[in-house]
């Protein structure tokens, strides 16, 4: 499956849709196995039976600290603090109403990587160093449903990386320089984007 | 209710050319597009636009296909697209698809009017002659140079089709440096690139544009209008002409029939639901070929209790997609010295290069002798920018994060570039491909969704294999690492065409040689459903040549 997602990947043709729709269909099966294994237990299996009682705002610190171990600052790379990762997502959730779905999962799953937190390493997440922190993510990520949470949160920081900064990632292009790569014109502004274009 | 002379179903490469000729020609014209109305203005090099959210197709939730594939067990098994997420819309909105295409341009070759005379019957396949030949489409694929607007010029080549006039209309689009490199590996390999044309114009003409090479062009809509789509060719030049009304938001749901067979009216949902009817002398079904199939199958009425024009149960027989493939090679700037380097990381320019070589093959290696073949576009990789990084994040052994990851963007984005190529050849029409109704799902309006079957023909991969090995040959050739090429026979949904064949027999085709229904005097289909096969190049200009056929049969008789 991974590999066909990168065999075929786009070019700037007419079978190019093609390919968008085909990695489309794989990101698509991988969300409903995380539904199908959707139950939590299923999802963090170290984790209690208890649900967490974490404020959205605890949560909110969660992801932005899982975020921040998934893509760190560097001297010479911005991570995702740079890239605004967490205001990306946060606009995405907040404004486009087909990604409901992914902020209840995202904000369920970061309670529940708190709890898991607490029964390996006896702490909460926020307080684990680098090496905790690893050790936390790649037990969740030995289920097939904390796998798709990672690589879900994972697709919205590359997209943070490399949409248009209208979007409230990447700023000034930051992402785009450190890549070397060289985007289109026109930029969309306020008023034009997806969201905006999609009540046309 | 209202009374036009021409009513038009679909605002895409198929209506275009009807609404345009007629408007101009004084008729009165209605233009019927379901999705949104989106100029130059709206359209942004916005990557979550384009690519990774709906805005030019309908949300799978309410509007879907179910789609009809073979399991292992060799059973068939209808998924709906709102579970699997595999996408058959292609552009929703005014000018419909045209909007999005990359615009290299190819005729038909006279030998794809006559494949069966050609190459005899194809066993499991449904190989038929088009009752016209190249010369009759001829003179339309010279008037979409003139008015669509097609950039190119001629160069003396085999194979190339004749011409009734020297050159095209505009000069070529700007060239990347890349097209060099591939005529020389091509010369080497004793093969001959061909310079491809596009429908994107290459100095201000015609009332728009020229193209500012972006270097983001396919899946995009064009902001400078210097792109060929429907919408900025033909639409807007018939609506300011005063004899065209375009209606955004408005799905047509039934043409009504009476009882002497005529279509009378078209009803249509407008935005709000509310039901309107329009009436016309001429109604023009242009919807892309698996709705145009739809909308007829649909349509019944007091003669037609099995669908508008099936009373031979034709229509959505012979779907047709394009067959071939896709794959690429990597050039790496570290393997080029620096003026090459700096040569490959041009953004803009297209490649332009094409091969035609085995349009025909003749070759024992190919399984059945001398066959139909097809042709390779060279393309560089597409730039989207998420769409190449994102499969990053999938490890050998799991997921990819933290400075792995970093290193691996970079290594993705810095070091090299991809050099990209398709494979178009012939999805031979089968029984196994086709569109019906679906017994069960309704989309947002009540209506049965289309039911596409898209089994292929076993000849389609031996023939894609044949030509993907030529492409990889010329990228090795060029220095390219990692060549791979990937046939596949899932069918590339916005390269659809058939299901409402055009012929001299009603009891094998659904519409006579000018696309007129055998059984609805007054019903014309004008988008590429009326292919009985469907050539080895993209549908577009085959499409608009047709359509302004078609306009030109219509004119006549009103």
């Amino acid at each position: 499956m991974r590999e066909d997602g990168r065999r075929l990947a786009e070019a700037d043709g007419a079978r190019s849709r093609l390919a968008a729709w085909r990695v489309q269909l794989l990101d698509r099966r991988r969300f409903l196995l995380r539904l199908a294994g959707g139950s939590l237990a299923a999802l963090f299996p170290l984790a209690g039976t208890a649900a967490p009682t974490l404020d959205a705002a605890a949560r909110w610190r969660i992801v932005d600290a899982v975020q921040r171990h998934l893509f760190p600052s560097e001297p010479d790379a911005p991570g995702a603090a740079e890239i605004k990762a967490l205001a990306y997502l946060r606009f995405m959730l907040g404004h486009d109403p087909d990604k409901a779905d992914d902020g209840r999962f995202i904000l369920q799953g970061a309670g529940w990587l708190d709890d898991m937190a607490q029964r390996l390493e006896q702490a909460p997440f926020g307080r684990l160093d680098e090496a905790g922190r690893e050790r936390v993510l790649r037990a969740v990520e030995k289920s097939e449903a904390g796998a798709n949470w990672l690589a879900l949160l994972l697709l919205y920081v590359i997209e943070a990386l490399l949409a248009d900064p209208v979007y409230g990632g990447n700023p000034d292009g930051v992402g785009w320089r450190w890549l070397a790569h060289v985007p289109g014109y026109p930029h969309p502004p306020p008023g034009k984007r997806y969201m905006e274009l999609r009540r046309r | 209710m209202t009374e036009f002379d021409v009513c038009i179903i679909g605002s895409g490469a198929g209506g275009g050319p009807v609404a345009y000729t007629l408007a101009r020609a004084g008729r009165s014209v209605v233009v019927l597009e379901k999705g949104p109305w989106f100029a130059e203005a709206d359209f942004y090099k916005d990557e979550l636009a384009c690519c990774r959210r709906n805005v030019y197709t309908p949300d799978l939730k309410y509007e879907r296909h179910v789609i009809e594939d073979l399991d292992d067990d060799g059973a068939w098994v209808a998924t709906p697209t709102s579970e699997s997420g595999w996408n058959f819309w292609n552009g929703n909105c005014v000018g419909g698809s045209s909007n999005f295409m990359s615009g290299f341009f190819h005729r038909l070759k006279p030998v794809d009017f006559r494949l069966l005379s050609e190459f005899g019957p194809v066993a499991g396949a449904n190989v038929a002659d088009w009752p016209i030949g190249y010369a009759e489409l001829e003179p339309y694929y010279d008037r979409v140079e003139r008015l669509v607007g097609v950039s190119g010029r001629i160069q003396a080549h085999a194979n190339i089709e004749p011409r009734s006039s020297p050159d095209f209309p505009f000069p070529p689009t700007a060239e990347h440096p890349v097209a060099d490199w591939i005529d020389a590996a091509c010369a080497g390999l004793g093969y001959h690139a061909l310079r491809v044309p596009r429908a994107i114009l290459s100095q201000p003409a015609l009332g728009r544009r020229a193209c500012e090479y972006s270097g983001y062009c396919g899946s995009y809509g064009c902001a400078s209008g210097a792109k060929g789509s429907a919408r900025a060719a033909l639409l807007d030049q018939a609506v300011a002409g005063g004899h065209c009304q375009v209606r955004a938001h408005a799905k047509v749901r039934r043409l009504v029939s009476d009882a002497a067979g005529r279509v009378v009216a078209a009803d249509y949902a407008d935005r709000a639901g509310k039901r309107v009817r329009v009436r016309a002398k001429v109604f023009v079904v242009a919807c892309q070929a698996i709705e145009t199939a739809r909308l007829l199958l649909v349509s019944t009425g007091p003669r037609y209790p099995h669908g508008l024009a099936n009373n031979h149960g034709q229509v959505g027989r012979n779907l047709l997609f394009s067959a071939g493939g896709a794959g690429g090679g990597d050039l790496v700037y570290g393997d080029l010295d620096a003026a090459r380097a700096a040569d490959l990381r041009v953004m803009g320019p297209f490649v332009n290069r094409a091969l035609d070589d085995w349009y025909v093959i003749d070759d024992p290696a190919l399984a059945g002798g001398r066959a139909k073949g097809g042709i390779v576009e060279f393309l560089l990789g597409h730039p989207n920018p998420i769409a190449r990084a994102a499969p990053a994040r999938w490890g050998e052994d799991g997921l990819l994060w933290g400075k792995p990851l970093k290193r691996r963007l970079e290594h993705g984005f810095r070091d090299q570039r991809r050099l990209a190529f398709e494979v178009f050849n012939d999805w031979l029409p089968v029984d196994d491909c086709c569109v019906g109704l679906d017994p069960a799902e309704r989309d947002r309006w009540g209506d049965p969704v289309a039911r596409v079957r898209i089994g292929g023909h076993a000849r389609n991969l031996a023939v894609g294999r044949y030509l993907a090995d030529k492409a990889e040959q010329v990228l090795r050739r060029m220095g390219a690492r990692n060549v791979a090429g990937h046939v596949s026979p899932a069918p590339p949904p916005n390269l659809v065409a058939g299901g409402c064949r055009f012929g001299r027999d009603p009891a094998s085709s659904v519409l006579d040689p000018d696309c007129r229904a055998h059984e609805v005097d007054n019903l014309y289909v004008s988008d590429g459903s009326f292919m009985p096969t469907g050539g080895s190049v993209p549908y577009t200009w085959t499409i608009y040549a047709n359509a302004f056929r078609v306009a030109e049969r219509i004119l006549a008789r009103l």
